[in-house]
């Protein structure tokens, strides 16, 4: 499947980009980093416009965040629910709302291209949660800007070491995701600590 | 033990895991990230042949020539596994097929070294 969407971006250019983005950010699991990467090789290649592909990349990323926040503002439970079912993902909702209440405007932005698998849930999440849209608006499109602007960049300047850089680009998402963990795990046993000396 | 050490040691031993995962990442990525350079880039079939001549730093005049398929003009973008599929052939085959063009053009002018 990875490799069909692939293909049709190198042969289909941004129409099949603007699709693929679109579906991936309302919660298809679809590898958007390396599909990025391939654009940013693309253009380096001439066979793509920079400002389309940005431009499209975002703006399709950006309409598939909105649609995600429209189901869990007005779709209710049961049709949050069964979009969950439909991508194969069953994420407490509660969890995320929660998440999504703590991070605010700062974890709308880094979920929307640093730890990118969380953006669906967090727009399902923030839309039950009746997070402000206009709000939501903003961090959503300064998040997937930059983040076209960073992973067509990379693309670019490594057009000719596409999987070599995905790689790389897979191993920091991990540690900055363990990272995350290991400073949650540590603000919540430092006061533990303390308690028991 | 009670309820409340079982928790601190649960949480004690996330923690190391954690820290242990970015140390582990971290250093694969940067392990990675030195070999960028040199790295063996697969060929998958989900490239096209341009993309695959770009990435070799080899002319897709060649590619095309190497599995003996005329590109389409004005550019041709198709995938290796649709060229695959229109030619009837299996994918591995065409992926090997270009691989040995690759290397051959690879090779210094004069033939291989002694």
């Amino acid at each position: 499947m990875n490799d069909q969407l692939l293909a049709a971006v190198t042969q289909y250019g941004p129409a099949a980009l603007f699709g693929i983005v679109t579906i991936a950010a309302i919660g298809a699991p679809l590898p958007i980093t390396l599909l990025l990467i391939v654009v940013g090789s693309m253009v380096s290649q001439g066979a793509m416009n920079l400002w389309w592909a940005l431009g499209v990349a975002s703006a399709g990323s950006i309409l598939g965040d909105q649609a995600g926040y429209a189901i869990g503002r007005w779709g209710g439970t049961a049709a949050v629910t069964r979009l969950s079912r439909l991508f194969g993902k069953q994420t407490s909702l509660q969890a995320m709302e929660a998440k999504a209440k703590a991070w605010g405007g700062a974890g709308i932005f880094v979920t929307r291209w640093l730890i990118g698998p969380l953006g669906p849930w967090i727009n399902l999440a923030s839309g039950t949660a009746g997070y402000p849209w206009r709000r939501f608006l903003f961090w959503d499109s300064l998040g997937e800007v930059t983040g076209a602007v960073v992973f067509i960049s990379l693309g670019r300047f490594f057009s000719d070491r596409v999987m070599a850089l995905y790689a790389v680009l897979g191993d920091v998402t991990w540690a900055i995701a363990a990272l995350l963990a290991a400073v949650i795990l540590g603000i919540q046993l430092l006061p533990r600590l303390r308690r028991a000396r | 033990m009670n309820e409340t050490w079982r928790r601190t040691l649960a949480l004690g031993v996330a923690f190391v895991l954690a820290l242990a995962g970015t140390y582990i990442f971290a250093s694969r990525a940067s392990r990675r990230a030195r070999q960028i350079d040199t790295a063996t880039e697969p060929i998958h079939a989900w490239m096209s042949i341009p993309f695959i001549a770009h990435t070799y730093h080899v002319p897709a005049a060649v590619l095309f020539q190497a599995i003996g398929v005329p590109p389409l003009k004005p550019r041709d973008r198709r995938s290796v596994r649709r060229i695959a599929r229109e030619l009837n052939r299996p994918v591995p085959e065409l992926i090997s097929q270009l691989q040995r063009a690759i290397d051959t053009a690879a090779q210094p002018q004069g033939g291989p070294p002694r």
